[in-house]
């Protein structure tokens, strides 16, 4: 009986078919869904409709901006905290970090209602649809932005400091010209994780928005009722939106340092 | 590596109930395999909360589906096994249906019952179902005369090869739990009085601004939308013409153009006004006290007012508007191609079990919604009477009397109803689950949306859920935006130039 022979290539197999079946087809069939109309006949009717109405534009621009605000608090907290962590000589820093990380072991759906009660109990819940959407995501995803970030901020080589401290340079100066260049993978691998989910994670929106607060995950999700065509173009729209944002952070270099970063 | 054997043996035991439970399913042979699509908690699944559990003292009640197949094995001696799965909006279960999810027996609303029939997914009913001289035909011989006359009267144009035809409903659904639209409130902080001055503009009244909630679905708030749009002539319409209810009917279901900006404005008003648009956080908002008032269906109305009751000790209360409101209802639909595959027996034989006065009981205790079963004798009036009824018989007086002629058929010109107190018969429960008759004349059923018409909707839905920003603002945001793309592929760029000319040197 003949053995047979496994290559590399053949263990990626696997990896090959799953890819094509849930990555590739999907996208595919969302492109031929954006550019039909209701027989399956071509059209850019949906095209034309989506670019024509300042609604979904709005929705658009809603998104980005609500992602950016959430993405930059996230940054602010995080950085921090991951500096601290990372720089500490705290023989418990590991527990620290992981109670950073714990709200992630529980049920995302129960902390979001968790947050609406707590919300209700100061009396924002209602008032302020906007920052309670905004502060949702922020306590929702700030684990994705403390992980990367302190990953890399442990990777900086402590010598570095010392020779920038031997040439004369001061706290700041180490920390623009060292920490922060150094951090940028982290930094860039962090805002990706953030960014993204945030333009779409529509249970936080209404959860929390009481459903007054509409992001284009909440518009792919109400067309797929009724429309799957329009929904494919929002979908569609989005996956570009994705597509410029991963490419300006730098998602698509190859570089170790960034591909270590991301988790 | 001791320790990687103990955990690889703990990962194996925990999988090994699941094998079992793999094996269990697939060992389990039956004649006919019967797939039933429904609402997600629509049915009674037996344990606490089991009308046999808390009535019969059942202390092991079993899910009313296990009885079924029990009860069908010994009636048409063949055995059935239910695949029971549930959807949670009509939309869903549409698209796996266009899909080509193959299901026997659905249990869509009534819009989606008439939209089914009109694309010719749905097949009629035998027409030994409505033989009601077979015991067993349940579902024909204990539906309520008013939901009858109901299915009787509706019509639905379906198209079969090309060609149209007017079908009445009756032919294609058997109900199972029906209902009206309102609004459930809190008597702490909204006065009954005030409600029934307000109608459908208690939306819109600055009274209950951020206390008060619509429906995150386009249909029902778009229903709401209507009736507060056309209010007045809602109210000046003439109650004794005989084509009261067509009129009003109409009214509710304007949605050509014409009316559709009038709507939308409406839509927007609403918008300021209201908490928030919710599907089902409202029961447990209203429960808690975070609103006052809560647009709902009856049935939800029924499970807040119960659980207010119990948990926080608040007496919740349900209005219908003077000027109409929705009536709604959820049936049995049998898909295309169910004679086909042999199950169209077991699936009349479903519906007709689930129409036993006892199943009605049962479903409709654990779920709070009210059936669309009368019953053949008192068994559904005393079931109603032990629910909601005076408990004192000296309270048995000719003022609480409530006539439920209407729904329950009258004894030979005799009226058939309960005897309740003030409460129960004005805004409690009762009245949520089976309205006066009064009410119930001022309801409107709403048709289904044609394609065209539901585009245009959902576009004005869209609108009225999403913030628009003026064009301007728009173009100057695109433009920042790619200003800053600009800028960062700039850097990017001025960067490796940079690194270029280093390298040079």
């Amino acid at each position: 009986m003949k053995i047979p022979r496994f290559s590399r290539k053949t263990l990626c197999i696997p990896y090959a078919v799953f890819l094509l079946f849930f990555v590739i087809a999907p996208m595919l069939v969302i492109l031929v869904y954006a550019f039909t109309d209701r027989n399956m006949g071509f059209s850019f009717g949906n095209f034309v409709k989506f670019f024509s109405d300042p609604t979904k534009l709005s929705t658009i621009v809603y998104s980005i901006v609500i992602a950016l605000i959430t993405t930059v608090v996230c940054l602010l907290i995080a950085y921090p905290v991951a500096y601290i962590l990372a720089h500490s000589k705290m023989k418990k820093k590991h527990v620290i970090l992981m109670l950073f990380v714990m709200p992630m072991w529980i049920n995302f759906v129960l902390r979001v209602n968790a947050i609406r009660e707590l919300f209700n109990w100061i009396g924002l819940l209602g008032q302020a649809n906007y920052f309670n959407t905004v502060f949702g995501m922020v306590y929702d995803f700030l684990p994705f932005m403390i992980l990367p970030l302190y990953t890399t901020l442990m990777k900086i080589d402590p010598s570095l400091y010392e020779a920038s401290y031997d040439l004369g340079g001061n706290a700041f100066t180490a920390f623009t010209r060292i920490t922060l260049p150094l951090s940028v993978p982290g930094i860039a691998s962090g805002v990706t994780m953030v960014f993204l989910p945030s333009m779409t994670n529509y249970v936080v929106s209404d959860m929390l928005g009481n459903s007054m607060v509409t992001i284009i995950g909440k518009f792919i999700y109400e067309y797929f009722g009724s429309d799957w065509h329009m929904g494919s173009m929002v979908a569609l729209v989005l996956l570009i939106v994705v597509f410029i944002s991963t490419f300006l952070t730098g998602g698509f270099k190859s570089e170790e340092n960034v591909r270590g970063a991301n988790l | 590596m001791k320790k990687r054997i103990f955990s690889l043996l703990a990962a194996a035991l925990m999988l090994l109930p699941t094998l079992a439970l793999l094996g269990g399913c697939g060992g389990k042979q039956a004649d006919v395999i019967l797939k039933v699509y429904s609402w997600a908690e629509y049915i009674d699944e037996g344990g606490e909360g089991s009308y046999l559990y808390d009535v019969e003292e059942v202390q092991d009640a079993p899910p009313i589906l296990d009885d079924f197949e029990a009860w069908y094995e010994e009636t048409y001696h063949e055995s059935v096994r239910v695949d029971y799965a549930t959807f949670g909006t009509n939309e869903d279960m549409y698209n796996e249906i266009v899909l080509g999810n193959e299901y026997d027996l659905l249990c869509p609303s009534d819009y989606m019952i008439m939209k089914l029939a009109a694309e010719d997914r749905i097949v009629p009913y035998d027409a030994s179902f409505f033989d009601e001289a077979d015991p067993n035909n349940y579902y024909v011989r204990n539906v309520s005369p008013y939901i009858k006359s109901v299915f009787e009267n509706g019509t639905v144009t379906v198209t079969q090869n090309g060609e149209q035809a007017a079908h009445k409903w009756s032919e294609y659904a058997a109900g199972y739990m029906w209902g009206t639209t309102g609004f459930v409130y809190n008597p702490e902080h909204v006065e009954r009085a005030d409600l029934e001055e307000l109608g459908w503009q208690t939306f819109i009244s600055d009274k209950y601004t951020n206390r008060i909630t619509a429906k995150d679905n386009v249909r029902d708030t778009y229903f709401a939308a209507l009736g507060l749009t056309y209010e007045k002539e809602l109210l000046a319409l003439d109650r004794t013409s005989a084509d009261y209810n067509k009129t009003l009917t109409a009214i509710f279901n304007r949605t050509a153009e014409e009316y559709t900006d009038a709507v939308g404005k409406t839509l927007l008003d609403m918008k300021k006004n209201i908490y928030g648009f919710e599907t089902d956080t409202g029961k447990a908002d209203m429960v808690s006290g975070k609103i006052w008032l809560n647009y709902a269906w009856s049935g939800d109305a029924v499970y807040a007012l119960d659980e207010a009751e119990e948990k926080n000790d608040v007496l919740l209360e349900y209005f219908v508007p003077a000027a109409g409101s929705n009536l709604w209802f959820d049936g049995w639909v049998l898909t295309k191609g169910v004679e086909e595959r042999g199950t169209k027996k077991a699936a009349q034989a479903f519906v007709n079990y689930m129409s036993m006065p006892a199943s009605a009981m049962r479903n409709s205790y654990y779920i709070g919604y009210t059936s669309v079963v009368a019953g053949e004798n008192d068994d559904m009036l005393n079931y109603t009477d032990y629910l909601y009824g005076v408990e004192d018989e000296e309270d048995e007086t000719e003022e609480n009397f409530y006539d439920l002629s209407w729904f329950f058929g009258d004894d030979n010109g005799e009226p058939v109803g309960i005897y309740a107190d003030e409460e129960q018969r004005t805004s409690r429960q009762l009245f949520a689950q089976f309205p006066p008759e009064d009410v119930i004349s001022r309801c409107a059923v709403m048709n289904y949306f044609d394609a065209d018409t539901s585009e245009r909707i959902n576009e004005l839905w869209s609108h009225v859920k999403a913030e628009s920003l003026d064009p301007w603002t728009i173009i100057v945001i695109i433009c920042a935006v790619i200003f800053i793309v600009a800028l960062i592929l700039f850097l990017q760029f001025r960067d490796k130039l940079g690194f270029v000319l280093r390298k040079r040197k």
